[in-house]
């Protein structure tokens, strides 16, 4: 009785698999045919631990594609973006570039912010030759990926000198503390990148320690910290992990700087860590809000009014990829990435809401200047701009 | 700085171990590995933490009320997805049950408040005691003396009661405790109750002392809680004691004086030294099969 029951369901089970598979396939063929519309794809996280970084680049996509549209799109087609949720995962942003790619039919993917999520759809989208550009990847061997692959952003390799220069010029902090993520391609690739600079500019590195991304129990670390006697640290991960860092040096008493990347440009660095980073943590990025040039004080109004809030360099930066996208496929008068890729990589000198941009003749962007951002009553406030030497 | 390591590492400690004198328990009584106990204590992180920012509870109004809702969140998994398979199924059905109910209870989670990680305001005054060189926080000795007070209040219950004798006797031998007129299925729901109660506690000062409440933050500490039970001598109380701490300290002198890459491979590494050489764990009693 009990066998008979058990194969009457798996045969029920077989049947609704087939049905839905057969559903899946007559499906396609509808989406395929739509040259009417130019469709891009939106890459980042929107819920998870990096969901900082991709709910404001959502937001900065989004105004860009409805600006374009109201003068009319692009080629006389309309702007289309479709905006899925990758988590922060690598198989999700995998399955996602590949559905832009196969069943919506993009002509680019802007995204992702992070690099080595960056990589992973980099590959899916040079293999299928569709352009890619990360208004994000910060780290090293994204471009390299094949001549599909763009990005627009302020390179770690460019900045960290001169911050590491301003943290021991500028501030006299020369015993420098450095902890890395171990489970984080970005702090994996950005430690020896800011220990080549430390070493260049004459400073000491006092200690050098790792965690884990998702840890929450950092007690050991900081008392090692705390023992090193070091006048600064720097952290290269992400903010969550920052901030609770932060938390635990304050519980111990530790009065110390951290200095980090852009990937401590999280609203919850400040939701996370309270008091303990005010005024604490010191991180570079390619955008601020203080003091902006006329196109950035033309889209920080226009951001402001649209969605109530300040925009971060991550809004920042897609807007700048989607704008710039749409110049390279108006200069090639096509939206075929073959033909629009190749405008794209002669891009110089653009002024965009997030600096001004030059590829150079390996793809990769040239940006100037580097702020550098606080956390001051809750929010980001710039502490310095330094120019990139 | 040794001493400071191995306070942090006490403390540390003392948190798995509340997580694993619930795996013990329920283990010792009906020989199942509760694979949601990591989630209930998720559950007592956020109800704790409902309660202090919505409902405005201080400290010890929250714990209490977190605890209270691990009781009966435990008690309700048992009777939903133990309860029906004891006795007619095989143990390893009960074991797919409390995988499928820990996956159920954190996505449930993911669900209603969302993966992002929230933090707990200042609930404790967070001041600083010093002791030569050593260093106390405010929240480190909550920790320590929560976790010892519910510890020895335990030992007590089941060393002193005639409810502790009743567990006892059902962890000897179920049967016979049965014919001897013990109401079994009580003694069961009893400690599910208590075992997630205490993760419930855990859970809250884990929370508070770590600022980091989401919903997958079960996952790691429920295994790790897990092999500090095993490493105690599963069914064994003072076992799971001796077990969390063991793993507590020796997580944070990897950290501390190897390296933080090798963290939980480092732990984990002498505690599968430790069950070769003693494979019933450290306190756990050497059953002879019964034939």
């Amino acid at each position: 009785m009990q066998t008979k029951k058990s194969a009457k369901w798996a045969i029920i089970m077989i049947m609704v698999m087939l049905v839905s598979l057969v559903a899946g396939c007559s499906n396609k063929p509808t989406s395929t045919n739509t040259p009417d519309v130019i469709k891009l794809g939106f890459l980042g996280a929107k819920t998870g631990s990096v969901a900082n970084y991709g709910l404001p680049a959502e937001k900065g996509m989004k105004m860009a594609i409805e600006e374009l549209n109201a003068k009319g799109g692009i080629l006389g087609k309309n702007l289309v973006g479709i905006y899925e949720d990758n988590k922060g995962e690598s198989a999700d942003i995998a399955n996602i570039a590949t559905k832009y790619i196969t069943v919506d039919k993009v002509v680019a993917m802007v995204g992702d912010p992070c690099t080595g999520l960056t990589k992973v759809a980099a590959e899916i989208a040079q293999k299928n030759q569709v352009v890619i550009f990360s208004g994000g990847a910060t780290g090293t061997g994204v471009v390299e990926i094949g001549d599909y692959v763009f990005r627009n952003t302020l390179l770690d390799s460019m900045a960290v000198p001169s911050v590491v220069d301003w943290m021991i010029n500028t501030k006299g902090w020369k015993k420098i503390a450095i902890i890395t993520s171990l489970n984080n391609g970005y702090s994996t690739a950005l430690t020896p990148v800011f220990k080549d600079a430390i070493q260049k500019k004459g400073g000491t590195i006092a200690l050098e320690d790792s965690i884990n991304d998702k840890d929450t129990d950092f007690t050991a670390q900081v008392t090692k910290l705390k023992n090193a006697q070091a006048d600064v640290l720097v952290f290269t991960g992400y903010y969550q992990e920052a901030a609770l860092i932060m938390n635990e040096a304050k519980k111990q008493n530790l009065n110390i700087s951290m200095i980090g990347g852009d990937g401590l440009y999280g609203q919850d660095l400040a939701k996370l860590g309270g008091t303990a980073v005010e005024e604490k943590v010191i991180f570079y990025c390619g955008f601020s809000t203080d003091k902006p040039t006329p196109e950035t004080a033309k889209f920080i109004d226009a951001y402001k009014a649209k969605f109530g809030e300040n925009p971060d360099m991550f809004s920042a930066q897609y807007y700048d990829a989607v704008m710039i996208l749409a110049k390279a496929m108006t200069d090639a008068k096509s939206a075929d990435p073959k033909l629009f890729r190749a405008e794209l990589a002669k891009l110089k000198d653009y002024p965009g809401v997030s600096g001004s941009t030059t590829f150079g003749a390996n793809r990769e962007p040239i940006k100037s200047p580097v702020c550098l951002l606080t956390v001051k009553n809750g929010a980001f406030s710039l502490v310095d701009k330094i120019s990139v030497k | 700085m040794f001493l400071q390591q191995l306070l942090n590492g006490i403390t540390l400690g003392s948190t798995y171990a509340l997580i694993a004198l619930g795996y013990t328990m329920v283990y010792g009584i009906v020989q199942l590995i509760n694979f949601a106990h990591g989630e209930i204590y998720m559950f007592g992180a956020a109800v704790g933490l409902f309660l202090v920012t919505v409902a405005g509870f201080s400290l010890v109004p929250a714990l209490l009320g977190a605890m209270t809702f691990c009781m009966l969140l435990g008690v309700l998994v048992e009777k939903i997805a133990y309860r029906p398979l004891r006795g007619k199924s095989s143990r390893l059905s009960a074991l797919i049950s409390a995988i499928g109910v820990s996956i159920f209870l954190s996505t449930f989670m993911l669900l209603i408040a969302g993966p992002n990680t929230r933090r707990y305001p200042e609930v404790v005054n967070p001041t600083t005691y010093h002791i030569g060189s050593l260093q106390l926080s405010s929240m480190q000795i909550i920790i320590l003396l929560v976790a010892a007070l519910l510890m020895i209040g335990l030992n007590l219950m089941i060393q002193k009661t005639r409810l502790g004798m009743a567990m006892r006797a059902t962890s000897e031998d179920l049967e016979a405790a049965y014919l001897m007129g013990i109401d079994v299925d009580r003694i069961i729901s009893l400690t599910f109750a208590i075992g997630s109660a205490l993760a419930g506690a855990g859970g809250v000062m884990v929370g508070i002392y770590y600022n980091a409440v989401f919903p997958y933050m079960g996952t790691m500490v429920g295994l790790k809680a897990f092999s500090a039970a095993v490493l105690g001598g599963i069914g064994s109380v003072p076992g799971a004691m001796l077990g969390g701490i063991t793993l507590g300290i020796l997580e944070i002198m990897g950290v501390a004086y190897i390296s933080s890459s090798f963290k939980d491979a480092i732990a984990f590494g002498i505690l599968i030294i430790v069950l070769l050489i003693r494979p019933q764990g450290l306190l756990g009693k050497k059953i002879s099969k019964k034939v």
